[in-house]
Formats: structure tokens, sequence, C-alpha cells
């Protein structure tokens, strides 16, 4: 199975539509990647989507960049039960 | 420096203070004065006791029928009679809606003042309006009216272009003698001093009124007259230290206090050529008008008059309750007057279709989380209209999600979030950026999008 760095850089390059081997972990998603409004909750959405978890709204659309969503999904997961 | 130097340190807090004795999200906001209000008048201050408004029988009038039909084709009898009837049902039983007025001049006019009648509604009292002819007071008379509006054009562009008297003497003998005649018809005149706000006040209004006020003190108290105060052209100015024969609050202090005109027998009738003609009648209750005269929707002749509905909330905002006025009924008129023909622009405040309507993201997002925050009072309960959004481009996914929420009737913790709706967002997004649309997205659209995109949903709510 692919790591949860994998995956949330996959779900970005396909969400944003650019290329994976563009994105580092220290990379805005507004800023860097050019994330607009309804992508960030696109991303959100599709992040949930990939890991079979729910995410608090707020709290997920408060994260930066791709390094903290990392983290903050690998949190997610782990209240939620699901292997990562 | 500043020249009333002062420091306002910060009064930190976590718990908001949402001042909510003017707020009440459940009235209008009120208009709560801390001082009297001044004004100079030959020099001298005078204070005018704006507190005294919520004690003050200050009522609306309507001349919806008269100054309201001259700016359309004409109501026919069923509809004239059903807006009377919609009419006593916004003022309720006190009469917060007090008179309105009628043409006599035809069989239609006097065929709907009767059915009006035939209602059986204490309030609006309905009165007349005729010219200043001796002979027009037979009409009155035989409708059984007990009061009607008489024009006393008072500028001497009137008496001299338009009404072709001689001089003054002769124009003021000429109305005398009408006030006259509807003492004896024992109808109580009410004298329209058409053009005030470009009369001279000292040079003819003053001396006019003055004669109309001791003519009264040989009449009955039903009788005597009363004094409409026309802004013919929309030249009044509210605001204190304006000179005569533009000031407000001078014209109304002459009348009021200087020639001791009482106030429940002083009238305001506005018209809206400068934008000026809901907050010119404000201040006429204000400075001493107890009565303001008004059209629905402030349709009126050329630019209009002060919108009754618009009256109806300064009124509840001035007395801090409702006063026995059925507020959702404005909403009823709205639609009933659209559906005779009447145009209602989208962004007519109280009723026009968007009023409530919040097109940016910004704002429905806030809307999303407190409709206190960008919804002017509790619309939903006062007028039956919740607050709306409108999606376009600007609109974002908080747009969207308060869209489908009212859409679903979800409240509180049922509330869908927006990254459930992100679907729709981006439909609504592309047809901006991918299709080069140019207009809003109707409701109808997005319910086929949300039932498309959303169908877990739809099932569970629509189903």
């Amino acid at each position: 199975m692919a790591s949860v760095e994998e995956r949330v850089i996959d779900v970005t390059a396909r969400v944003l539509q650019i290329d994976p081997a563009g994105i580092k972990l220290e990379h805005a998603f507004s800023g860097d990647l050019g994330a607009e409004s309804v992508q960030s909750i696109e991303l959100v959405a599709m992040f949930e989507e990939e890991f079979g978890i729910e995410m608090e709204e707020d709290a997920a659309l408060a994260v930066e960049n791709v390094g903290a969503a990392i983290e903050f999904i690998t949190k997610v997961c782990n209240e939620q039960g699901v292997e990562v | 420096m500043p020249e009333d130097n002062q420091s306002h340190p910060l009064i930190d807090t976590t718990e908001p203070n949402f001042l909510e004795e003017t707020f009440d999200y459940g009235l209008p906001p009120l208009i709560r004065f801390d001082s009297p209000v001044v004004e100079y008048i030959d020099g001298k201050p005078v204070e005018f006791d704006a507190a005294g408004l919520k004690s003050r029988d200050i009522v609306i009038t309507d001349t919806t029928f008269r100054d309201g039909q001259q700016a359309r084709p004409p109501y026919s009898v069923d509809q004239m009679v059903h807006i009377y009837d919609l009419l006593a049902k916004l003022g309720g039983p006190r009469g917060v809606v007090r008179q309105t007025e009628f043409f006599l001049y035809t069989k239609n006019d006097r065929e709907t003042l009767d059915k009006c009648r035939e209602l059986g509604h204490e309030f609006p009292e309905c009165t007349g309006w005729i010219r200043a002819v001796k002979g027009d007071f037979r009409l009155v008379k035989e409708a059984g009216l007990k009061e009607s509006g008489m024009l006393t054009s008072s500028s001497d562009y009137h008496i001299f272009q338009k009404l072709k008297f001689k001089s003054r003497r002769e124009c003021m003998d000429s109305y005398c003698e009408v006030v006259d005649a509807a003492f004896e018809a024992g109808v109580r005149p009410r004298c329209h001093l058409e053009d005030v706000t470009r009369a001279d006040i000292n040079g003819f209004v003053l001396p006019f009124v003055e004669r109309l006020m001791r003519m009264s003190e040989q009449v009955p108290d039903k009788l005597k007259a009363k004094i409409r105060l026309c802004d013919t052209m929309g030249f009044g100015v509210s605001f204190p230290g304006v000179e005569l024969p533009r000031s407000i609050p001078k014209l109304i202090y002459k009348l009021n206090r200087e020639l001791g005109v009482p106030s429940d027998r002083l009238e305001w009738h506005g018209h809206n050529d400068f934008h000026k003609v809901h907050t010119n009648g404000a201040a006429a209750w204000l400075y001493g008008c107890d009565a303001v005269n008004t059209t629905l929707f402030g349709f009126g002749e050329r630019t209009g008059n002060p919108p009754l509905e618009g009256s109806v909330i300064e009124y509840i905002a001035l007395k801090g309750e409702l006063c026995g006025i059925n507020t959702e009924v404005i909403t009823e008129i709205a639609d009933y007057m659209r559906s005779i023909g009447l145009p209602i622009p989208d962004n007519y405040p109280l009723v026009g279709r968007a009023f409530n309507t919040t097109r940016a993201g910004i704002h429905a997002g806030g809307l999303r989380q407190d409709e206190r925050i960008y919804n002017i009072f509790d619309t939903t309960k006062l007028l039956g209209r919740p607050p709306r959004v409108a999606l376009t481009d600007k609109s974002g996914a908080d747009g969207v999600a308060l869209w489908v929420n009212e859409f679903f009737g979800l409240k509180g913790a049922d509330r869908i979030s927006k990254i459930k709706c992100h679907k729709v967002a981006r439909w609504v997004m592309d047809q901006y950026e991918q299709e080069g649309r140019m207009t809003a997205i109707s409701d109808e659209e997005l319910e086929q999008q949300v039932k498309e995109l959303m169908p877990q949903y739809w099932e569970k709510y629509k189903s």
C-alpha cells in the first residue's frame, strides 16, 4: 500500500492538475500550489474519499501545507480506526 | 491635536456584545434617542423632544389611490377594494395606517369608496381629494365623508404661473372662500399647501395659515382645518441649519409652535426627486407633524412619495414595538401588486425579490454561521421572507452550502457541510470559468444539480 504521503500528493496533483513530482511537503496549497477557494473544498472532499474518513470542516480547511495535511490526515485516520 | 482629545482604551472581552437593546433581531433595529434635537430658529436654539415620539400619536396616511394612481393606469374597483382591505390588515386595530384618500369625480371613484366602506373597517378612514372649488364640496358631502383634501397651492410658481391669480391677496381670499364652503358643508378641510418648500413662507404661507387658524376658531373641533405640507418637488431638507423654505424643521416649527397648529392637524407629503423622501417623512414626524402621507412602495407622481411600507418599519423602530401592525401583510401586498402588473425592482427594500438575498461568498459564509450577520432583522418572522443566497461566480462554496441547506430546510447540527457540497460548487464555478456564463444561476438549475450531484441527500430529504 502506498504511504500517506504518496496518497496525499497523488490526490493533490489530481485535484489541482499539476505534476506530482513538483509537490514538496513545505508547499502551501494556496500560495505555492495555486489552490483556489473551491479547490480547497475539493481537496478536503477527495482526501476524505481517498482515506475513508470524515474530517471536521473548519480544522481541515485550516491546514495550510502538504506536510501539515499528511500529519492531520494520519491523526484523523488513527482516531477513526482507519489503517494507513 | 484633536480639538476634544480623549483616550479610548480597549474594553477587552471574550463575550460578544450584540447591542441587542437596539438590534433586537425580532424587531426592525430601534431608533433610540439620547438627547433632544436642536435647531436654530431665527438665531435662537430650539429643542425638539425626539424621545417624545414614543408617546405621540404619530400616524401614517395613505394616498395610493390618489397620488399613487397619478403615476399609473387606473386600478379597477375590485383591485382598489382589495388593496384597501390589505391596508386595514397591515395597519392593525390601533389605526397606524389612519387615513386614505380618494378621488370623487367619476362614477368609478364613488363606487370604489362605497365598496371600501362596506368592508366596515374603522381604519384607514376614507377621506376625499378635490380641487379648491366651492362646488366640489357637494361631492364630498354627498359621499358622506367627514374630511377632504383641497388644493391650496402656496408658491408663487403656482399662484401666479399656474393658477393665474393677479395677486397673493386674491389667491388667499379665493382659498378661504372654499374653506368657508367646507365648514358650511360640515366637512373638515385639509388644506394642501402645494409647493410649500418653494414658497415665500413669511410673505404668504404663514399669513394664510394664520387666517385658517382664525377661521377654525369659529367651528367645532371636528371641522378645524388641517394643514398638509406638500413638498411637491422634493426640495425639502431634513437636517438642521438649512434656511427656509427648504428646511423641514423650520417649516414645521413655524406652523406648529408659532401659529399654534396642533401636531394632529399637521401632515407631511413628500416627493422623491432628490432621494430624500423617506427620511424627510420621518423628520417631519420628529419635528412635529403627527401624520406622514405615503403610498405603497412609494409609487406616485414622477419619482414617487414616501413608501408606506418603509414608514411602517420606521414607525416600529421609533415606537419600539409592533403597535398592532401586521408586518407580514407588507409581503402579501407586494405579491398582490406584482400580480396586477406593478413593477417592483428586485433590489427594492423590504419587498424586492432580492432584498435579503446575498451574492458574495464571504457574506454567504457569514449567513451560514449566524443569519444575523447579513440579515437586517428577522425577515422570516416579520415579512415571511427568509434570507437567501443567489449563486454567481462570487458565491463560493459557502454560498452553495447555504443554498443547499435552505433548499433542504436543514438547521443546526443537521446542516450539510460545504465539503459535502463540493460537486455543486465545482459545477457553479465551471459555469463561469468554462462556459463563460454572465448571469446568476436560477433556483431551478441548482435544484437539478443537487438532484444529480448529491443523490444521497436528495433521497434522504426530498423523496
